[in-house]
């Protein structure tokens, strides 16, 4: 089976400041992938990569066979693309709807984005009571479902989430990875996910890849690497 | 001896006429700053170079200076994009001194242009259709300046509508707040910036069209009309369109009084010194949050 998106043997950085150093990743229709591994190792310069927010020196970018490499941001989110960035990047002076709108501004989101709308208040009801308020008026856990729910709007075929449960209490971070199974499981979402909670993601994820320093150092089913030595000792002390 | 009060009710009418107008330059300017933080010290500049080609279109055609505007208005949309991509585009995210000090350039090269080109000596072609007075009992109503109000009045609210509205308008907000997260929702932040910097200049030959109705051009007409648009940017704040009209209309006002009961002369002045007096006592204008 061919990969939905797969970058390859990418050298990409922030102008002159080289992050990562060919770093090779896919994920397959339908799975979700962690990427797991220290502060610093590039894990969100990865994903910023995937959607073209930083300079690429060398390797390439595919989506579902097609090379993307080339395109600008906004294009690459046409094409499918959708990222949580880390810290949220909800839009506080504009109202609840109003970011919500946003997500679907994609010429083929935008004409079936009432349907997707209803859809994603079915998700997160409490952004349907909210929708008339100024998103900066949002608790940090609504924000978040903002954050999702607008990232949901471009009907995305991979999303890409950084740090999502971030500032979150531990009962809430339980609920939004129920949320982003019923998102693969119902709405067949596939997933790229960056996250600080190792064990978790790993449990949700179908496979993994575990970076440090900008390299990807072990790969592997998830179930795999909860067992590895290794990683077991740096994340999942028991 | 005090101002009579027929003269100071007409200045204060005559004010509120040239606060519309002010407002449809300040608007433009302030999205060019507040979308993209450019400061543009040439915005008013090209309001003189728009009023010189309404001076040029409407003596030599012999038509109404207001029906120029469907020449200059899309020409200068055109002119707006262009400077964009030559002076705005590399200034990007540099420091504001050497978009001042670009700018400032811009706007010498334009005054000089126009002074080699028309001399000094300052330019009308008034409207035959509008330069007629009607009274409204103590007041005496120029119909030009009635009708440039109206028209400013009518663009700014079809423009608030445009950014409150229109899937145009909400990638300008989004990219004015956070532009890397606004390409994430798949807005082409490039092509805002191109639109909002055309529409911006678009807007200064709109007003120099309303303007020529009733005013005269002259090399140094810019100076007014830009000096005043970033007055009334900083006493806005961040109001948007009912900030920048607000503050449009005390700036007119002021300007007016100072013209009709003291002297002409010292209306910047008086605007500057309102000016001072805000951002002495709400140091983020009339409508930001202190």
């Amino acid at each position: 089976m061919s990969p939905l998106l797969e970058i390859k043997d990418v050298e990409a950085g922030y102008g002159p400041f080289v992050v990562l150093h060919g770093v090779s990743l896919r994920v397959d229709r339908g799975e979700i992938v962690a990427l797991v591994g220290p502060n610093g190792a590039g894990k969100t310069t990865t994903l910023k990569t995937i959607v073209g927010l930083t300079t690429l020196y060398r390797g390439r970018v595919v989506l579902d066979g097609r090379d993307v490499t080339r395109e600008p941001p906004h294009a690459r989110v046409g094409r499918g693309l959708a990222l949580v960035p880390e810290g949220r990047g909800i839009f506080v002076p504009l109202t609840v709807l109003e970011n919500l709108r946003l997500g679907a501004y994609s010429r083929e989101a935008r004409a079936k984005m009432d349907e997707t709308l209803e859809m994603v208040f079915s998700v997160f009801p409490r952004l349907k009571e909210r929708r008339n308020q100024i998103a900066g008026t949002l608790s940090g856990e609504e924000s978040q479902m903002l954050a999702i729910g607008r990232a949901l709007m471009s009907r995305p075929r991979v999303l890409l989430l950084d740090e999502s449960s971030q500032g979150l209490a531990p009962k809430i971070v339980e609920e939004l990875f129920e949320v982003f199974r019923r998102l693969n499981s119902e709405w067949g979402v596939t997933m790229l996910l960056v996250e600080q909670h190792v064990k978790r993601s790993l449990e949700l994820a179908n496979r993994a890849y575990v970076m440090e320093s900008g390299r990807i150092v072990l790969e592997g089913e998830s179930g795999e690497l909860m067992r590895n030595e290794m990683l077991r000792k740096a994340y999942l002390v028991v | 001896m005090l101002p009579s009060p027929s003269l100071i009710v007409q200045s204060l009418v005559d004010g509120v006429f040239l606060g519309f107008l002010f407002s449809l330059v300040a608007l433009g300017l302030s999205l060019v700053f507040g979308v993209m933080g450019f400061i543009n010290f040439a915005h008013g500049d090209f309001l003189m170079a728009s009023a010189y080609l309404v001076w040029v279109l409407a003596s030599s055609l012999r038509t109404e200076p207001l029906a120029t505007a469907a020449l200059t208005v899309p020409l200068f949309f055109v002119v707006g994009a262009a400077v964009y991509f030559l002076v705005a585009r590399p200034l990007l995210g540099r420091e504001p001194l050497m978009q001042i000090a670009v700018t400032v350039g811009v706007g010498y090269v334009l005054q000089n242009v126009a002074l080699m080109s028309f001399r000094a000596e300052p330019r009308a072609s008034l409207s035959y259709a509008l330069n007629t007075y009607f009274g409204l009992g103590p007041v005496s109503v120029h119909a030009a300046k009635l009708v440039a109000a109206l028209m400013s009045f009518a663009i700014v609210v079809g423009l608030d509508y445009l950014l409150k509205r229109t899937w145009f308008g909400l990638a300008v907000r989004a990219t004015a707040y956070d532009r890397e997260t606004a390409m994430l929702m798949g807005v082409d932040v490039n092509k805002v910036y191109v639109a909002v910097f055309g529409l911006g200049i678009a807007l200064t030959a709109l007003a120099s069209s309303l303007w020529m109705t009733f005013g005269q051009v002259d090399p140094y007409l810019g100076a007014s009309f830009g000096l005043v648009s970033w007055i009334v940017i900083a006493l806005g704040g961040l109001g948007g369109v009912p900030g920048i009209l607000a503050s449009s209309l005390i700036i007119g006002v002021v300007q007016s009084l100072t013209t009709n009961i003291v002297s002409p002369s010292v209306k910047m002045a008086a605007a500057s010194v309102v000016f001072l007096l805000v951002l002495w006592f709400r140091p983020r204008g009339l409508f930001g949050k202190v």
